[in-house]
């Protein structure tokens, strides 16, 4: 049963990214949508240059495979800080991590253009989450609640760094960065996929070779020590990564919040706990999570709506959820 | 043979030691108890042996070799530790649980593999618990996860075993299920075991030595049957206590 539900959670992706695929402003048939991609890789069917062809390689595949990665990079991140700081109620939304590279980038993008995008996020990122987690650490342990205020502190802070930058900056840039901040797919390329693909495994790769020391570490300091885990260099890879892979994210597409949160949440309900078998599946649920989301953003009205208002919509609730079904114990002391 | 030697500690920012000088030996095969009341540095030494906190002073030896800068990784090959049981934040099952002993011999990027899990069942087995093994840890009771963290210090196959009150949180018929165990898996296995215990009977019942510490200074050491008296525990306790014979066996009892 176990075994079943994973290969679903495994597969789900490719399902999803599927039915994105010929759903949209312009209906194609699914029948179509096999047609064209089997003619782009394999080249068995010959297909002159329709429009559909156009909408399908040039427009929707590159924003599927984009919200795929960003999704697989939010949600490994998040299962990944959930373990590492025992705390089921972080993602790296919650610690601040998608403020701090979201102001790396509008710096970048607004005064310091010549500097790599990516890698200034990734900065900024690592010093919002190593603040957070510097502020709520009392006595070599970190309990859940301060974490979760100094990731709010941290992220303020971030917030309202941004809006400086919004303020002082050039007004041609500034519908650049405001655009980009509302957390979009619609300006996914081929050029950003490859950006994506690259920065998302670089990240994602290590946390999945090493995943299974996450249930190590989850015990808390003292046990994962005794048990032979040098926690603080391990804990400083673990968060180093995510912290990668969500800054690109972050570079690509805005801040999305919440996925981090639930979609480890609902592996966990439905395959358990050990982290051998979350982090892959949390890797492919949220792929499709993220998929479905964007889906549902591009569909559901003439407009694009950014994505992150729908992944907040469903996140906001499913937080409160958690929070009212662990009552007490989840806030912990 | 673990000997422990002239160990000091001090916390961070504060300036009277917490532990002055405390020398111990502990044999194979053998069950050494540190007994003392709360606040006299009993848990303090012992996560200095654990290896847990790094800075104090003095030498720790495995059979002849000093384990002070060993690694965290080495440390944990030759030292076990059973803490005392507690809730983890996500409900792993008692096999998740177990395996994690086998942590430091799974590389740092990779996965258990197919030694490790037999290692696991052999462990499940000698404690007795291979019944429980898909059951989630957090829905068993206090007694099973003692069990639980005891087979896990098991799977870790070392040849020293240290116990943080292992019978802290446990009824009576546990605390007697729980300590025979370790006697047992002492003797058989041949294993330096060594713990904390707050109960002077318990310590007495199933150590084979007990070193009493009170106020970070050893008081006394030796066969619990010899130094557990009436006038020890009046010194370390200030409780009243009558010592009689019960089947062989010295028992103190309070005077009220």
């Amino acid at each position: 049963m176990k075994g079943f539900k994973a290969i679903l959670i495994f597969l789900s992706p490719l399902c999803i990214g599927w039915f994105s695929l010929f759903v949209g402003a312009y209906g194609i048939t699914p029948f179509m949508v096999i047609k064209i991609l089997l003619n782009e890789t394999l080249h068995i069917f010959e297909i002159c240059d329709i429009p559909e062809k156009a909408i399908v390689i040039d427009i929707r595949l590159p924003r599927v495979i984009l919200a795929g990665l960003v999704g697989a990079a939010l949600s490994c991140a998040g299962a990944t800080l959930q373990g590492i700081f025992r705390n089921p109620l972080v993602d790296p939304f919650i610690l601040g991590i998608s403020a701090g590279a979201a102001f790396g980038c509008a710096i970048t993008i607004g005064f310091l253009s010549f500097l790599p995008l990516q890698l200034i996020a990734f900065v900024f990122a690592t010093v919002s989450v190593m603040i957070a987690y510097g502020v709520a650490r009392t006595q070599g342990e970190v309990s859940r609640l301060p974490l979760i205020l100094s990731g709010v502190i941290v992220s303020a802070f971030f917030t309202a760094m941004v809006s400086i930058v919004k303020f002082l900056v050039d007004p041609h840039k500034l519908q650049s960065i405001v655009y980009w901040l509302m957390g979009s797919f619609s300006l996914a390329d081929w050029k950003a996929v490859k950006v994506a693909a690259v920065g998302v495994l670089a990240g994602v790769m290590p946390i999945f070779l090493m995943r299974w020391r996450l249930n190590v570490m989850s015990m808390g300091e003292e046990e994962a020590k005794a048990l032979g885990v040098n926690i603080r260099r391990e804990r400083l890879l673990f968060i180093g990564f995510s912290t990668f892979a969500v800054a690109v994210a972050t570079s690509l597409c805005g801040i999305i919040g919440w996925v981090g949160l639930m979609v480890p949440h609902l592996v966990r309900m439905l395959t358990g706990p050990d982290h051998k078998t979350l982090i892959p599946l949390s890797i492919s649920a949220g792929a499709a999570f993220m998929i479905a989301a964007d889906t549902v953003s591009r569909t559901l009205t003439t407009f694009d709506i950014p994505v992150g208002i729908i992944t907040a919509l469903t996140g906001a609730p499913f937080f409160i959820y958690l929070m009212k079904r662990g009552g007490k114990e989840a806030w912990g002391k | 043979m673990v000997s422990v030697r002239n160990i000091y500690f001090r916390h961070k920012d504060k300036k009277d030691d917490v532990l002055k000088g405390i020398s111990f030996n502990a044999e194979r095969g053998s069950i050494t108890t540190i007994l003392g009341p709360n606040g006299s540095g009993k848990t303090t030494l012992f996560k200095c042996i654990a290896g847990l906190w790094k800075y104090y002073q003095g030498e720790i030896y495995f059979d002849g070799n000093p384990i002070d800068k060993l690694s965290f990784r080495k440390r944990a090959r030759l030292f076990s530790m059973v803490p005392q049981e507690h809730e983890p934040p996500f409900p792993y099952s008692v096999f998740d649980v177990v395996l994690m002993g086998r942590a430091s011999y799974v590389g740092v990027f990779s996965s258990p593999g197919k030694r490790d899990y037999e290692k696991v069942k052999e462990a499940l087995t000698t404690v007795g618990i291979e019944h429980l093994q898909d059951i989630p840890y957090t829905k068993i009771s206090g007694g099973e996860r003692q069990l639980t963290l005891i087979a896990r210090a098991l799977a870790q196959d070392t040849p020293v075993m240290l116990l943080d009150e292992p019978t802290s949180h446990l009824d009576f018929r546990n605390q007697i299920n729980v300590l025979k165990k370790i006697k047992e898996i002492a003797k058989n296995r041949s294993l330096v075991v060594v713990m904390t215990l707050h109960d002077p009977n318990l310590a007495g019942l199933f150590s084979d030595k007990v070193v009493v510490i009170n106020s970070g200074t050893k008081i006394a050491e030796g066969k619990p049957d010899e130094i557990i008296t009436e006038k020890l525990i009046k010194n370390v306790y200030d409780v009243e206590v009558r010592k009689s014979n019960i089947n062989g066996q010295s028992m103190i009892c309070p005077v009220l």
